[in-house]
């Protein structure tokens, strides 16, 4: 079983989805420091997708300083740096549209949209309260 | 490149029927590598070349560096091949076959059988006629695979298999990647198929090699896009070769870029129709390309 969530989809390539995802495990402490990142076998095979891609993605996020390759123990997640808040609320973006649009198309207010969003965070933050917050969601959606 | 399989102007005729036209195309060693096309398209004429099982009408092939028509015993036991209508011996069971093939094997590698045994929890004690067709599929990739084949040729291998099978075969596949040199030919009509697995991609269609070309260099190549026309304004006539199937929707206007610069595709827009919204560019799934230029045959034909 793969450490983080990641369902590949049609729509853009391969590569890019497991980048994504990833990234977005990363940033969001599904994966933390330090923890193992899985090889480039077990990727391929998990997610049945080509050795080379899979190869293409670990060599990646190396680039990008999010995974660390350490000799004799494999590749593990980086130390982070601090991400910012604007990093945190473009992984958003994506689920924001579709929940305006949705929402725009019930003819809901943006204050239902504001209190169902503010339910649900309850909700959530009570069975991890560990969780730092993500995105400003009200600005996001008032942009749009 | 270093081609594990290459053909030159390989052509077959069958009667007035010309099945494979001039093919010249390289698979890159270490590949997974998609033989695509609608049925009919020459996939399996071209497969069974290239194993030496037909004769080509002109033109010639090499695999794994011999010309195809010399292959033989020695080559045979590097490659592994598996078709949609491969027959089995009925009358054996599982375990005959595999004690029947792993002889004729040098590099048969028992823990791995024992292994994809296991994985495709397959039955050796039943006869292999009674099985069903997605059980004798996963028996004939085991028999072909076991042995640590550096080629693993495959044509039309996902015909009529479920998709847990599927999986299953895939996931079977996919074990190889532990050999150092490996490398898959796959031939399929259906690119949903083989979308995640393969990083290069051949396009048959008639008989003809129309694309030879890493996934790679596609996803960079081809983008959608979309304008609007100002109003009372027309599409002209004359419209850029490298754009695939130009649709206009009253005002608006869509077409697939095969040519795609991130510097110049708007300027080459603007040279078509200076006066336009602003473009949209997006980028497109491996599927969406392979439809893209498969419509694009048709209307060429």
């Amino acid at each position: 079983m793969l450490p983080f969530t990641v369902e590949l989809g049609t729509g853009s390539s391969v590569y890019r989805q497991l980048v994504y995802a990833v990234q977005k495990a990363i940033v969001s402490n599904e994966l933390s420091p330090g923890d193992r990142f899985p090889s480039v076998r077990t990727l391929s095979q998990e997610l049945r997708i080509n050795p080379n891609t899979a190869q293409k993605v670990v060599t990646r996020l190396v680039d990008q300083g999010l995974l660390d390759v350490q000799p004799g123990v494999g590749t593990v997640v980086a130390q982070l740096p601090e991400p910012s808040q604007r990093e945190r609320s473009a992984l958003l973006v994506q689920e924001v549209e579709q929940l305006v649009v949705e929402a725009r198309r019930l003819s809901l207010t943006m204050e239902q949209v504001i209190e169902a969003v503010q339910f649900h965070w309850a909700l959530i933050s009570e069975t991890q309260p560990s969780r730092q917050q993500v995105g400003d969601v009200p600005k996001e959606a008032s942009r749009k | 490149m270093n081609a594990i399989i290459e053909t030159r102007e390989l052509s077959r005729r069958f009667g007035k029927h010309l099945a494979v036209k001039n093919l010249s195309m390289e698979v890159p060693t270490g590949s997974i590598c998609a033989l695509l096309g609608p049925n009919g398209a020459g996939k399996t004429t071209t497969i069974k070349m290239l194993m030496n099982m037909i004769r080509p009408s002109g033109g010639r092939s090499t695999v794994l560096g011999t010309d195809s028509t010399r292959l033989g015993p020695k080559e045979f036991a590097r490659i592994g091949y598996v078709s949609e209508n491969q027959e089995l011996p009925g009358w054996m069971r599982v375990q005959d076959l595999i004690d029947y093939c792993q002889p004729m094997y040098p590099s048969w590698d028992k823990d791995f059988c024992r292994q994809l045994i296991h994985q495709f929890d397959l039955p050796l004690d039943q006869k292999i006629k009674s099985l069903s067709r997605g059980i004798r599929t996963k028996v004939s990739l085991l028999v072909s695979l076991a042995f640590r084949p550096e080629l693993v040729v495959l044509d039309e291998p996902f015909g009529g298999l479920d998709a847990l099978v599927r999986d299953e075969f895939i996931r079977g596949l996919l074990e190889l990647s532990d050999s150092t040199e490996w490398t898959v030919f796959v031939a399929s009509h259906d690119i949903d198929e083989v979308e995640r697995l393969v990083d290069w991609i051949c396009v048959l269609d008639h008989g003809e090699l129309r694309v030879s070309e890493s996934t790679a260099s596609l996803e960079d190549r081809f983008r959608q896009c979309e304008f609007t026309l100002e109003r009372g304004q027309r599409l002209p006539e004359a419209l850029p070769d490298s754009w695939l199937q130009p649709e206009a929707d009253g005002q608006r206007v869509r077409f697939v870029e095969s040519d795609y610069q991130a510097d110049t595709v708007a300027e080459r827009v603007r040279s078509v129709i200076p006066k336009r919204s602003e473009l949209t560019v997006n980028r497109m799934s491996l599927k969406a390309t392979f439809m893209a230029l498969a419509r694009s045959y048709r209307t060429q034909s």
